[in-house]
């Protein structure tokens, strides 16, 4: 090969691979970091700063913002987790154990670590717990390793459906049974029979509280039942009730106002979310290869219907108690995906505001503040968006106004091509996790943070601290 | 370096076939599994756990499509540059150029399953690209072989 064309050879493989090898170094994370000194940061007043220049906090710590202290507790449960070949139990079972608790009172668990390899931790998924009791391993606690032990401690101050699952490992440790349900009931109940159906996919079988098929419901003809669903799994489900009425009561753990009743609507439920249910017995709850009887002679199963539920006009309105139009903070959360690099691994990432993780906002309030929240996904696939610490109202979905009753969410299914705008308080002061609970796409980089002003943590991510 | 070229453009057609026949796999395994009663919605598609005949399907579909199909078309690319085909940078760049829309679509089919038409439809160009580019780098060889001096023929 002449000497000229080999130059412009080396010349044309360089102008290829360059940029390549500038964009894969420039993707590697460091081995340890605090999630705080990561991101671009967005006050929300339309000024952003530059990646790599992190929010120095300082101000409080996550640790400080823990739970009632010294007062005794009204619930007290052990949950001892163990990792087997088949998958992960607490207190050897899987779901683990349902923690029940009446509204108002305060909630301490024990996580003790018999044999997780990887170390683990437990989230209180739509509880607005305390920062300190959030569970995610990296940013508000360390993973708990083997033989060690975490308490947390906190005030159940709504009455709903919620669940818990490891924030450590969690795309890994979620699928694999390290979860269970918690339930808030107003003192004295509900005024309904009271049923749970924790739905979960075990080795590609569909689960109602850990068993497959039809599970079974005492009831009299007549008898009002309210079935809590629970999507532990990583995409929406659909729950329908073939042959009678039903009513959505309850969304994300808070009760939905005036709640018409429905005939065959499939109600979704996406990854992480709930939905109660209110049936007359006799039914059935149809949960896609999984099924609830409620009573006797339950009516035969029927395919999904084609018609869903759409929360935007179910209910009647009522007082949000958040005053949107006056919100002091305004932020964009666009969903995208392109390729890149991720941590040096080549692929199709996904990208929030244009940027791959790291370099992904970093949402900062403070306390008091109303808060806007425009989420739009364009990246080809829809997600179930969960912000800790809060629950978001929906304002309007593509421009349409919701106009049903209010709708709260903790886990909002974002479609593609779908843009939401939501509103909340911050009042929870910490640095929250605000990520996809498809849990394999946070482990693609779809997780921001939302921080508070004049908080900051001592934990960092990397080590033993593997969050999602 | 042709010899080069010309298998890497071998192999990119061959993926393509492998490409075809794993999505095949997956979707008739699909099929049957629902017919014998598995249930799939967006939380079963979802989740790693669902298990039937030609799962492992979409899995070879989705890794070799987004991780070595565009290696394989960026190597011959570098390839080209010092291959001295006539229009091998060309058909190389066109080879990774449809690639890349391929892997687009792929993605973006999942919104738009309109998409899904085209990306078949393409799966073919870039199989035909490729085979050009393979058929191109035999023609240079052949010609290299024809004008090697006398004792020196394969040193090339």
């Amino acid at each position: 090969m002449p000497a000229r064309r080999l130059l412009a050879a080396l010349l044309a493989t360089g102008v290829v691979l360059v940029p390549l090898a500038w964009l894969w170094q420039a993707s590697l994370l460091p081995a340890t970091y605090a999630v705080t000194d990561m991101g671009i940061p967005d006050d929300g007043r339309g000024s952003t700063g530059h990646a790599g220049h992190g929010v120095h906090a300082g101000g409080r710590s996550v640790e400080t913002l823990t739970g009632p202290v010294g007062e005794p507790a009204d619930v007290d449960v052990e949950l001892v987790v163990r990792e087997g070949p088949a998958g992960y139990t607490l207190n050897g079972t899987s779901p683990g154990p349902v923690i029940r608790a009446e509204l108002g009172q305060l909630v301490q668990v024990r996580l003790v670590n018999e044999s997780v390899a990887d170390g683990t931790t437990l989230h209180w998924h739509g509880v607005d717990v305390p920062n300190a009791e959030d569970g995610v391993a990296g940013v508000t606690q360390d993973a708990v390793p083997v033989g060690g032990s975490h308490t947390y401690r906190f005030r159940v101050n709504r009455a709903g459906t919620f669940w818990y699952h490891s924030h450590q490992v969690s795309h890994e440790q979620v699928r694999r049974g390290l979860l269970g349900a918690l339930v808030v009931t107003p003192p004295g109940g509900v005024g309904t029979r009271d049923e749970l159906a924790l739905v979960h996919l075990y080795d590609g079988t569909r689960t109602v509280n850990g068993r497959g098929g039809e599970t079974h419901v005492d009831a009299v003809d007549g008898e009002r039942v309210r079935v809590r669903v629970i999507n532990t799994d990583n995409a929406p489900m659909s729950a329908w009730v073939p042959g009678s009425p039903v009513r959505v009561v309850a969304v994300d753990g808070t009760d939905v106002h005036e709640p018409g009743e429905l005939r065959d609507v499939a109600v979704e439920i996406t990854g992480g979310a709930r939905a109660d249910l209110e049936v007359v017995a006799p039914a059935r709850v149809e949960l896609g290869g999984a099924a609830v009887l409620v009573g006797e002679r339950v009516p035969a199963p029927a395919p999904r219907p084609v018609a869903e539920l759409d929360l935007l006009t179910y209910g009647t309105p009522a007082p949000l108690g958040v005053d949107p139009a006056a919100a002091s903070r305004s932020f964009r959360y666009v969903i995208g995906r392109s390729p890149g690099f991720l941590d040096g691994v080549p692929g199709m990432w996904w990208t929030i505001n244009g940027h791959t993780y790291p370099d992904v906002p970093m949402f900062t309030v403070a306390e008091g503040d109303v808060v806007r929240m425009r989420l739009e996904n364009r990246s080809g696939d829809g997600h179930p968006m969960h912000l800790h610490g809060h629950h978001a109202v929906v304002l309007s979905r593509d421009g349409v106004p919701a106009t049903g009753s209010p709708w709260w969410v903790d886990t909002l299914q974002v479609g593609d091509g779908e843009t939401y705008e939501i509103a909340f308080v911050a009042d929870n002061p910490g640095v929250w996790t605000d990520h996809c609970h498809n849990l394999p796409h946070a482990v693609e980089g779809l997780l921001a943070h939302l921080m508070y002003e004049g908080v900051s943590t001592p934990y960092r991510v990397g080590g033993p601290n593997t969050p999602e | 370096m042709k010899s080069v070229y010309r298998v890497l453009a071998y192999l990119v057609a061959l993926e393509v076939v492998v490409q075809a026949a794993a999505i095949a796999f997956a979707v008739a395994g699909l099929g049957a599994w629902i017919s014998q009663g598995g249930v799939l919605d967006a939380a079963a598609m979802e989740s790693e756990s669902t298990e039937f005949t030609g799962v492992a399907g979409f899995m070879v579909h989705g890794i070799n499509g987004q991780m070595i199909l565009p290696l394989i078309a960026l190597l011959l690319l570098l390839s080209s540059f010092f291959a001295g085909i006539p229009g091998g940078v060309l058909w190389a760049g066109l080879v990774l150029l449809t690639v890349v829309v391929q892997v687009l679509l792929g993605i973006f089919g999942h919104g738009a399953p309109v998409l899904g038409l085209l990306h078949g439809a393409v799966a073919l160009v870039l199989f035909s690209l490729a085979v050009v580019a393979a058929r191109r780098s035999e023609t240079a060889l052949r010609a290299a072989d024809d004008v090697v001096a006398p004792g020196t023929a394969g040193v090339a």
